[in-house]
C-alpha cells in the first residue's frame, strides 16, 4: 500500500489540491478529503487500453499514421479540448489545429457566455483564496454551490479561517439568492427572492442604486435593492455565480450584469465576482489558447492565423455540418451533448480516458491514462491559479496523453 | 545559409559599449554559441560591411507572459482579431506557429517580434507567486528570447507579518525561499502596501497608501518599512539585480515628491526605479499636473547606485497593466474603459484598463515629454535604461521611434510642435534639449546598459564569453526605419534574422536565480500556508 499526498482533483473547478490517494496493488482505494465529485473522478484508477482503428484493435503506430491521414484528408477539420488532459497536452493539440488550419474549441465554451461579457466589460474578481481572506459578505446568485462545487464553501468562500474572518463562517454572513428554483444554499442567513425573469433588470436597478441613480419604486424589486444595500455596508463582498449551464437557460444578459454590479460595487467597497467553472481543467483550456492565439475558446485557424469566432464554436460547427474530420483530446465522457451529438457524422480522432468506450464510433481511439492520476503536468483551478498535478498511479503501464498527443503532433509536423 | 558552428561575422561597424568600442570597425567571431576572441582565416564569414553591429537588445521590463498578461490578452479579442500574426517561413529548427499581435500579443508572436527588433533578452516585470508555474509556462511557449521574471513582494501577508514583528531576517530568508521555489530572477514591489490596503477593502475611501510612512495594517508597517526590508533583502542575499521598485502613487500629480523620497529612503544602498517616467510628476492633485522630470532625474544622475527605466509613453494604443490593482480602478473610473481586477490570495493585485495616449491630450503629452526629458537630461545612460513599460506606456514594437526621437533633434522638436502644450510649461523640453543621442548610447540604453543592471554578464556585450547574442542594422538617416527591421539577428549562435526575414526561432533559455538563505524559514512559512493558504506549501511554486 502507498499513498500520495497533495493530490489535486480535476472533479470540479475547485481543485482541491489537499487529497491523499491510497493505492494497493496498482488500484486506488481511496482518496482522503474528496468530496463524492472527486470520489467519483478518481475512481479506482483502473482505465481501458486499448487502440482501436475502425473499430478493430491496431497498434499505436498504426494508430497515429491513420489518425494523421484522417486530419491531413480533411478540408475542414476541427480539434476539441475535453476534459482531463494537462495543459502540456492542450499546448501540443493547439499547434496540431495550428498546423492543420483547423478550427479548435474546448470544454471552456461551455461558459462562453461570461467569457464574451468579460470581454465587453472586464471583471471585478479575485482568486478564491482571497475571497477567503478577506470576505464578510458572501451572496450566492442563484446557486448552492453544494451540488456542483461541493467543496467551494469549506475551503475558499465560507467556513474557512482567513486573516480578516478569524472565525471562519461565524465572520461572515451568507446570502441567499433565489431565482425560482436556482436557489442559493439552504443554511445561509438571509434570503432574497428575484423572480427569473426579473433577474437582469434587478442586477441593473441594485446597479444604479449603487451608483446612485434614480432606481424607481418598483416594489418587485425592493428586495433587491435592500441587497445591494446591504452590500454597500459590507467590507469585502463575495458575488457568486455559476458560469456553467444549468437545467434553466440563463438570460444571456445575465453575466455582463453582474460583472458590471461587480465593478460598480467597487466604487463604494470592495467586490469581486466569482465565478463557478466545472472540472476537467476546462479553465486550462481557456488558458492556454489565449496565451497561444489571443483568444480564450472557438477559434479557427483556417486563414493560417487564429480568429475568433465566438458564436461558431465546435457544437455549432458540427451542427451546421462545417466540420469532416475531428480530433477529440481527453475524456469523450466530458463532452457535451450538443458536440457528442454532433460527432457522429464525423471522422474522429479519439485519444484520451476510455476514447474506446466513445459513443461516436471514432475511426480512430487510443485510450490514455487521466491527467492527474496516470500523468503530471499543470492544470488550472477555476480562478485560474495554475496547480501540478501527481499522478498517484503514473508508471502502471497506461499509455501517456502527453506522449500519445506529442507524437501525433510530431508525425503531422514531420510533413505525413 | 544554415548556422554554422562558426562565423565571422566580418566588417561591421562594431558598437560595444562594455568594452568601450565605439564605432569602430572589427569582426565578431561567434563558436559554439558564444564570443571567441578569433577565428581561423578559413571560418565561414558573415560579411557585414558598412552596417552596424551590436550586441542583442536586452528589454529589462516589459509585461510580456503569466497570469495578468493573460488577462490582458483574454481582455483585446478585437485588438487580436485587427493584428494578425500568420506564421513565418523558417527554414530549419522547431515549426512556426501563427499567432496574433496588439498590444498583448499572443506568446509566439511576441518571441517572433522581440527577435524581428533585434532583442533576445527579456524580462517579465511582474509575476504573482502563486501564478509562477503558468508564467514559466507562457515563456516556455515565447521562442528566441532568453527570459526571466521578477516575482512580486511587498504586499504579501506574510512578509508583511515579518515586518510587524521586526523580523529583518527571517523577510530576507522568505524573500531567497521565495525567489527558489518560484524560478524567478529578481523581487520586484508595485505600490509597496497600497495593493494590500487596497484588498483589505472597506467601505469608503482610503483604499490605497498615499505617502512613505502610510500604516498597512499595523502602524509598524509601512511603505517605506517595506522598501528598506526588501531592498536590503536583494543586496544582502546577492542578487545579481537589485530590488525593482515601482513606487507609490504611480500617475498621480505630485508624486515626483514621493518618488525621491522612496530613492532617499533606500540611499546608500543599489535599488532600480522602474517606469520612472509615470513617478516624475509636480502639481497637486484636483490642481493640475506638470513636469517634475528634472529634480528626479538630477537624483538619479548624483546618486551612482540609484538605476532607472524610463517608461516612455508614446502615442497610440496600450494597455495598461500592473499588479497595482489601485490604480487601475482609478483610470477606469476616469476613462470609462473596461476594467480587469483580480486579487491576488495573501500576495499582491492585477488591474488592466486597456487605454491610449493622444497627442492632443494634455496629459498624454505631459507624459510623452516627461519621459523624454528623463533620457536627455540623464548624464549615464548606463543607470537610465530604454523602456516603455511594455504595454502600459506603450508596445515593444515602438522603441525604433522612440530611438529616433532621442537620435534626431530636428524630428523631435516637429513632433513637440504637434502636442498638446497645456501642462508642458516648466518642461526643460519645451525650453530646447539639443540633446542627440549617439549610436554607442542607444547601445548603452537598449543592451549594455541593462544586461549590467540585471548583472547579466554574458549579456550586452561582444567580448569572449559573452552569448552570440548579435543584431546588424543597415545604418539609414531615418533611425526608426534602421531599428525598426534589422538586416541579421543572431541568438545563441543561430542567424535568427537573416535578411530582414524571420529564419529561425528556437527556444531561448530561462534566466532565474537560487539564492542562499536559512531553511528555517520554511517551517514558519508552512505554518502560514497551513493557517491560509488555499494552495499546499508542496504545491506551491514552479519548481519542476
Amino acid at each position: 500500500m502507498s499513498a500520495v499526498e497533495h493530490v489535486t482533483c480535476l472533479g470540479c473547478g475547485c481543485a482541491c489540491d489537499d487529497i491523499t490517494v491510497v493505492v494497493e496493488r496498482g488500484r486506488l482505494t481511496e482518496a482522503q478529503r474528496a468530496c463524492v465529485l472527486g470520489t467519483a473522478w478518481f475512481g479506482d484508477g483502473q482505465v481501458p487500453q486499448e487502440i482501436r482503428i475502425r473499430g478493430r484493435a491496431g497498434t499505436l503506430e498504426r494508430a497515429i499514421a491513420e489518425a494523421a491521414k484522417v486530419l491531413t484528408d480533411a478540408q475542414r477539420p476541427l480539434v476539441y479540448l475535453a476534459g482531463d488532459i494537462s495543459c502540456e497536452v492542450q499546448r501540443d493539440a493547439v499547434a496540431i489545429a495550428d498546423r492543420l488550419q483547423g478550427a479548435i474549441d474546448s470544454l471552456a465554451g461551455t461558459a462562453g457566455a461570461g467569457v464574451l461579457a468579460a470581454q465587453r466589460r472586464g471583471r471585478a474578481g479575485a482568486t478564491l483564496g482571497e475571497l477567503r481572506q478577506r470576505a464578510d459578505l458572501v451572496v450566492f446568485w442563484g446557486v448552492d454551490p453544494g451540488a456542483r462545487y461541493p467543496r467551494y464553501s469549506a475551503r475558499y468562500a465560507v467556513d474557512a479561517v482567513g486573516l480578516a474572518a478569524p472565525a471562519g463562517r461565524s465572520s461572515r454572513r451568507v446570502i441567499a439568492v433565489d431565482l425560482g428554483e436556482a436557489r442559493g444554499p439552504a443554511d445561509a442567513d438571509g434570503r432574497v427572492a428575484i423572480r427569473p425573469d426579473a433577474e437582469v433588470d434587478a442586477l441593473g436597478t441594485m446597479r444604479a442604486t449603487v451608483q446612485g441613480r434614480v432606481a424607481g419604486t418598483n416594489a418587485a424589486l425592493a428586495p433587491a435593492i435592500a441587497l445591494v444595500h446591504e452590500m454597500t455596508q459590507a467590507r469585502y463582498v463575495a458575488l457568486v455565480a455559476d458560469a456553467e449551464p444549468g437545467p434553466i437557460p440563463l438570460d444571456p444578459d445575465r453575466a455582463e450584469a453582474l460583472i458590471a454590479l461587480a465593478q460598480a460595487l467597487n466604487g463604494r467597497t470592495r467586490c469581486a465576482l466569482s465565478t463557478l467553472r466545472g472540472g476537467g481543467n476546462r479553465s486550462g483550456a481557456d488558458a492556454v489558447l489565449t496565451w497561444q492565439t489571443g483568444f480564450p475558446f472557438a477559434v479557427d485557424f483556417g486563414r493560417g492565423y487564429p480568429t475568433y469566432r465566438p458564436h461558431a464554436g465546435a457544437a455549432e460547427r458540427l451542427a451546421g455540418g462545417e466540420v469532416d474530420a475531428a480530433l477529440v483530446i481527453g475524456a469523450p465522457a466530458t463532452l457535451p451533448d450538443s458536440v457528442a451529438r454532433g460527432l457522429a457524422g464525423v471522422a474522429t480522432v479519439a485519444i484520451g480516458p476510455r476514447a474506446s468506450a466513445a459513443g461516436w464510433n471514432p475511426v480512430v481511439a487510443v485510450d490514455t491514462g487521466v491527467a492527474g492520476i496516470h500523468e503530471g503536468g499543470t492544470a488550472f483551478r477555476m480562478d485560474d491559479v495554475p496547480l501540478p498535478l501527481r499522478p498517484a498511479l503514473e508508471g502502471e503501464d497506461v499509455r501517456s496523453a502527453t506522449a500519445t498527443v506529442r507524437a501525433l503532433r510530431e508525425r503531422l509536423e514531420g510533413g505525413a | 545559409m544554415t548556422t554554422p558552428a562558426r562565423l565571422r561575422i566580418a566588417g561591421g561597424t562594431v558598437y560595444d559599449p562594455a568594452h568601450g568600442v565605439d564605432g569602430v570597425v572589427r569582426d565578431v567571431c561567434i563558436e559554439g554559441g558564444g564570443i571567441v576572441a578569433e577565428l581561423p582565416a578559413g571560418a565561414p564569414r558573415l560579411d557585414v560591411r558598412g552596417m552596424v553591429v551590436m550586441p542583442g537588445g536586452v528589454d529589462i521590463h516589459a509585461h510580456v507572459a503569466g497570469s495578468s498578461v493573460n488577462h490582458a490578452r483574454r481582455l483585446l479579442p478585437e485588438e487580436h482579431a485587427a493584428d494578425p500574426a500568420p506564421a513565418p517561413r523558417l527554414v530549419d529548427g522547431p515549426p512556426p506557429r501563427s499567432g496574433t499581435g496588439g498590444t498583448v500579443p499572443s506568446t509566439f508572436a511576441t518571441g517572433y517580434r522581440y527577435a524581428g527588433l533585434g532583442y533576445t533578452t527579456a524580462m517579465e516585470a511582474a509575476v504573482a507567486p502563486l501564478a509562477a508555474r503558468h508564467a514559466h509556462a507562457e515563456l516556455d511557449d515565447t521562442p528566441l528570447i532568453d527570459s526571466g521574471f521578477f516575482v512580486l513582494l511587498g504586499n504579501d501577508d506574510y512578509l508583511l507579518r515579518q515586518i510587524a514583528a521586526g523580523e529583518t531576517a527571517r523577510a530576507r530568508d522568505y524573500a531567497g525561499w521565495l525567489l527558489g521555489v518560484t524560478r524567478a530572477y529578481a523581487i520586484k514591489i508595485v505600490n509597496p502596501g497600497g495593493v494590500a490596503v487596497w484588498k483589505s477593502g472597506g467601505a469608503g475611501g482610503g483604499r490605497n497608501v498615499s505617502g512613505l510612512d502610510d500604516a498597512v495594517g499595523s502602524s509598524a508597517v509601512t511603505p517605506r518599512k517595506i522598501l528598506e526590508t526588501l531592498a536590503g533583502a536583494a543586496n544582502a542575499l546577492a542578487l545579481p539585480h537589485p530590488v525593482h521598485i515601482h513606487c507609490n502613487n504611480l500617475g498621480q500629480p505630485g508624486n515626483a515628491a514621493t518618488t525621491l523620497e522612496s530613492m532617499r529612503a533606500l540611499a546608500g544602498q543599489r535599488a532600480h526605479f522602474t517606469h520612472l517616467q509615470f513617478h516624475s510628476y509636480g502639481g497637486e492633485r484636483g490642481k493640475g499636473w506638470k513636469s517634475a522630470a528634472k529634480d528626479v532625474i538630477e537624483y538619479v544622475n548624483g546618486h551612482a547606485q540609484v538605476s532607472v527605466d524610463v517608461g516612455q509613453v508614446m502615442f497610440g494604443s496600450a494597455t495598461t497593466v500592473t499588479a497595482d490593482g489601485p490604480v487601475e480602478h482609478l483610470l477606469y473610473a476616469s476613462s470609462g474603459r473596461k476594467w480587469v481586477n483580480v486579487d491576488i490570495e495573501l500576495e499582491t493585485g492585477c488591474g488592466i484598463v486597456p487605454y491610449s495616449y493622444r497627442e492632443k491630450a494634455a496629459v498624454s503629452a505631459l507624459q510623452w515629454a516627461v519621459g523624454l526629458e528623463l533620457f536627455l537630461l540623464a548624464q549615464d545612460p548606463w543607470r537610465v535604461v530604454l523602456s516603455t513599460d511594455h504595454p502600459n506606456g506603450a508596445t515593444f514594437l515602438s522603441y525604433p521611434e522612440l530611438i529616433r526621437l532621442l537620435m534626431d533633434r530636428a524630428y523631435r522638436d516637429d513632433r513637440l510642435k504637434a502636442v498638446n502644450q497645456k501642462l508642458l510649461a516648466g518642461s526643460a523640453l519645451l525650453d530646447g534639449l539639443a540633446r542627440e543621442y549617439t549610436l554607442g548610447e542607444i547601445a548603452i540604453v537598449t543592451r549594455a546598459g541593462p544586461a549590467r543592471l540585471l548583472g547579466l554578464s554574458h549579456k550586452g556585450h561582444l567580448g569572449p564569453g559573452a552569448d552570440a547574442d548579435v543584431t546588424v542594422y543597415a545604418p539609414d538617416a531615418d533611425r526608426a526605419k534602421m531599428f525598426a527591421a534589422p538586416r541579421y539577428v543572431i541568438k545563441g549562435g543561430a542567424i535568427v534574422v537573416e535578411e530582414g526575414q524571420l529564419r529561425r526561432a528556437p527556444a531561448g533559455a530561462r534566466l532565474a536565480v537560487r539564492p542562499d538563505y536559512d531553511v528555517a524559514v520554511k517551517k514558519d512559512v508552512r505554518r502560514f500556508f497551513d493557517d491560509y493558504a488555499t494552495v499546499a506549501f508542496e504545491n506551491y511554486g514552479a519548481e519542476p
